[in-house]
């Protein structure tokens, strides 16, 4: 029967092609516009922890004086750092910063390149699942004493080394040379949830240092330093030993017990760096998010995104109330010739079918067509806008969500008008004929 | 004349078809207003004058990491080597670029004493030479220039002259007049800050935020192993410049990384890249959204002519002229436009409103639901008289053949 009403369908549309035409442009530009709008909020809002999600969590510390900032600070002061290293509640962490330096090799012929590093303590790769192509991180005894351990992207160990096995092999950064201990493969989440404060869509670092290191080779911070009062910084001891909001510290806490039992320990370490006389605010507290909270705190989807979903979806609306609007004229015109079908047997409930049929092909080609236009708008923004690919690439649920809601939408659309022309009386339309 | 009664009359007869139509114009009306007000508001955004010659002006980073570099001397040095470049106007090192998007904040105090001490409001750092504000471009409208004697080189600590825009000493003093003021860092008394000078204009490096036109100017050449420059030349003499530079600057050294060369006009295109890419997307929404409402009602007046073929024809044959028909589906277009438009109207001021308190968004002004509605009046009336005009030409004869 389904495919009987489908020829139906067909035909009736090839019939009316104005009006059917109108109809799937409609509902295909409704398409378009939502899907492209949510293509965009859900490459930007997708959690990149995945399962891991409620296990990492960020640490943060009222740390600052009454009178200064209202709210708790997404980065800690290095000796804060220091000092929560101490725990040994997390199964991991790691306190860690962006910075850069210039990369050379012990090739005279490779010119020197500046490329961003992160400094970071060894359970860094392991909290956040970075796969590894060759080595592993550096020892837990570097964390502790310092090394010059390098572990490098896939990428710059092809432009480095031509892709071989680097294991070993000396790096020479800012001068200074470092051993090779591991390469791991290209890694980007996106968004960059383990450091928003440079923008959540920027690439990930290529070079990843001990922590360790910060103190020896007294490395910049490439990211917000921000101070709630005012310190005369001479030096990097001066920059270490200050009130400066500048590390960025994640913990990998498994179950609820161990995240109760941080809490406490970070509540105990508060009250004790008070009797210390630091942490005077009324507030004073630290406070642990896991990664969607992190984000929401961070609002990595930006405010934008979530008024075009909005707007986009209420244009949906004006499509579907268009296409409404145009079915029921369709089917009126069509009234004599239902009046026929019910003269000669065919119940209320086929006829309501047989439209519904026809309205779901309908809303299928202008979902098909939609998610045309959905591609074509992301890739000519992306070009235009020089959107990193993670932003602009159609995600593949769309290919299911396109059509899904093309045809929900135009069945919602196709209800009333399919009962209008179903209960209608077959006799007025048959006096005529 | 215009036959209101009549039309009306026949509107309730059949109303699912003209509240159909209602409805969308009524949403119409609410998306279209509020989108094309935040197109606006985010084009007058990007349009804010910086106060910088941006075509002329490029800046790049210079990475000195050989040790045996000492940055005070190199920095001097290498300014001489750029500003000896063919096309290069001027050249400065500084703590930031205009509209890049990143750099130093901060706000000062004022006061004769602790007990009135004033914070000012934050404001962008620059800190530079002599040769900054020519190199930017910047007009100078009170007071002086730095001299170069007193230009110092080395940390954030030594500034002591300031030279502030027209904004910051507006908001920060008011009426009184800037020049001769004096503002600290911290506490009263911290290191004191001499404003000498007021330049019309220069924009921070945050567009969206509440400090980008209070910039100050510091009478400090920062000299870090981390350098960034910023260069005038002639326009056309951009593109080879950035070639010429680095070969100038490893002739003098070879143990540095130089890069990073960007115009302030592209700094601006990155740097509002957000806002232009919200605004393209709506347009893109406000274009549809009326091609799609004026094609529908475009399609449901054809309807209604076919479904008045008879009643058409027999006003033809009673005396009708092929204008009153015409006017009769305008009016009945109208009728149901000033409707949708008004009850549209009213959702817009409440969509926006429930915009402005639920993202950062402005109060919406009125104007817009107005344009939108008579635009779409515009637009309406196109998409009805094409049909129309086909209806009047229907023949009496034909049309009450049937009867």
């Amino acid at each position: 029967m389904f495919f009987y009403y489908l020829d139906l369908a067909w035909r009736s549309i090839k019939k009316t092609p104005f009006l059917s035409l109108l109809m799937v442009l409609a509902i295909s530009i409704g398409i378009g516009i939502t899907i492209t709008t949510l293509n965009i909020y859900k490459m930007a809002s997708v959690n990149p922890a995945g399962e891991r999600s409620s296990q990492l969590f960020s640490v943060q510390l009222m740390s600052q004086d009454p009178d200064t900032w209202q709210n708790i600070s997404e980065q800690i002061t290095y000796q804060d750092a220091i000092n929560l290293r101490k725990s040994e509640v997390p199964i991991r962490q790691t306190a860690m910063f962006r910075t850069g330096l210039a990369v050379q090799t012990e090739d005279v012929n490779f010119s020197p390149i500046l490329e961003g590093v992160r400094v970071a303590d060894s359970d860094f790769f392991a909290i956040f699942d970075v796969p590894f192509l060759y080595g592993s991180p550096w020892s837990k005894q570097v964390d502790s004493e310092g090394g010059y351990k390098v572990v490098i992207s896939e990428d710059l160990n092809t432009k480095a080394f031509g892709g071989t096995n680097s294991v070993g092999k000396t790096l020479i950064l800012d001068r200074k040379p470092y051993q090779v201990v591991g390469v791991i493969k290209n890694w980007n989440p996106s968004p960059k949830y383990y450091d928003v404060n440079n923008g959540a869509f920027n690439e990930s670092e290529q070079i990843f240092v001990p922590f360790s290191l910060a103190p020896i080779e007294e490395f910049n911070s490439w990211g917000n330093n921000n101070s709630w009062r005012h310190e005369n910084i001479r030096n990097y001891n001066d920059r270490l030993n200050s009130e400066m909001h500048w590390v960025q510290y994640w913990t990998e806490l498994s179950t609820p017990a161990m995240q109760q039992e941080y809490k406490l320990w970070l509540g105990n370490y508060v009250e004790q760096q008070q009797q210390l006389g630091r942490f005077k605010h009324p507030e004073a507290r630290g406070e642990i998010s896991d990664v969607a909270t992190w984000m929401v705190f961070n609002n990595v989807v930006p405010e934008d995104n979530k008024v075009l979903v909005g707007l986009s979806v209420l244009f949906l609306v004006v499509c579907l109330v268009n296409m409404l609007g145009l079915l029921l004229a369709k089917f009126l015109k069509r009234a004599p010739e239902v009046g026929v079908r019910r003269a000669i047997g065919a119940s209320r409930m086929q006829i309501f079918s047989q439209h519904l049929v026809e309205v779901g092909l309908i809303g299928f080609c202008g979902g098909v067509l939609g998610l045309a236009w959905a591609w074509g708008a992301l890739s000519l923004l992306a070009s235009k806008f020089d959107l990193t690919e993670s932003l602009s690439q159609l995600d593949q649920s769309m290919w299911l969500i396109a059509p899904v809601i093309a045809v929900s939408a135009a069945i919602i659309a196709g209800v009333y008008p399919a009962w209008r022309i179903c209960t209608t009386n077959p006799s007025i339309y048959l006096k005529s004929q | 004349m215009f036959q209101i009664k009549p039309i009306v009359s026949m509107l309730m007869r059949n109303k699912s078809g003209p509240l159909l139509l209602l409805i969308q114009i009524i949403l119409s009306v609410a998306i279209v207003a509020n989108a094309s007000f935040i197109i606006s508001e985010r084009i007058g955004l990007i349009g804010r004058e910086s106060g910088v010659a941006e075509s002329e002006v490029f800046d790049f980073s210079i990475y000195n990491f050989d040790e045996s570099i000492v940055p005070e001397s190199q920095n001097l040095r290498d300014l001489e080597i750029i500003r000896q470049l063919d096309g290069v106007k001027a050249a400065v090192s500084t703590s930031m670029t205009p509209l890049s998007g990143g750099g130093w904040s901060s706000n000062f105090s004022y006061g004769s004493s602790e007990e009135d001490r004033k914070d000012t409001p934050n404001a962008a750092l620059y800190y530079s030479d002599e040769q900054f504000i020519s190199t930017l471009g910047l007009n100078l409208i009170e007071g002086r220039n730095f001299y170069p004697d007193e230009v110092h080189i080395g940390g954030s600590e030594l500034a002591s002259l300031a030279i502030v825009t027209a904004e910051f000493a507006k908001e920060t003093f008011g009426d009184e007049p800037a020049v001769g003021q004096t503002m600290y860092r911290g506490n009263i008394g911290d290191q004191p800050m001499k404003i000498i000078g007021v330049v019309e204009r220069l924009q921070s490096a945050w567009v969206d935020n509440s400090n980008l036109n209070r910039s100050v100017i510091l009478n400090v050449e920062l000299n870090n192993a981390f350098n960034r420059i910023l260069v005038r030349a002639d326009e056309a003499a951009i593109a080879g410049l950035k070639e010429s530079i680095p070969a100038a600057l490893h002739k003098e050294h070879p143990n540095r990384v130089v890069t990073d060369f960007t115009t302030i006009s592209e700094h601006r295109i990155s740097v509002y890249r957000n806002h232009e890419l919200m605004a393209s997307v709506l347009s893109l929404m406000v274009v549809l959204l009326l091609l799609i409402t004026s094609l529908g009602l475009a399609g449901m007046v054809m309807f209604n002519i076919e479904r008045r073929t008879k009643q058409i024809g027999t006003r033809r044959a009673l005396g009708a002229k092929k204008r009153d028909i015409v006017s009769f589906f305008l009016v009945e277009n109208y009728l149901l436009c000033l409707i949708g438009g008004g009850l549209g109207g009213l959702i817009a001021v409440q969509l926006g409103q429930q915009l402005m308190t639920l993202y950062s968004l402005p109060k919406l002004e009125l104007i817009y639901p107005i344009i939108t509605v008579a635009g779409l009046l515009v637009l309406t009336t196109i998409a009805v008289i094409l049909p129309a005009r086909k209806a009047a030409k229907i023949s009496p004869a034909i049309a009450t053949r049937s009867v």
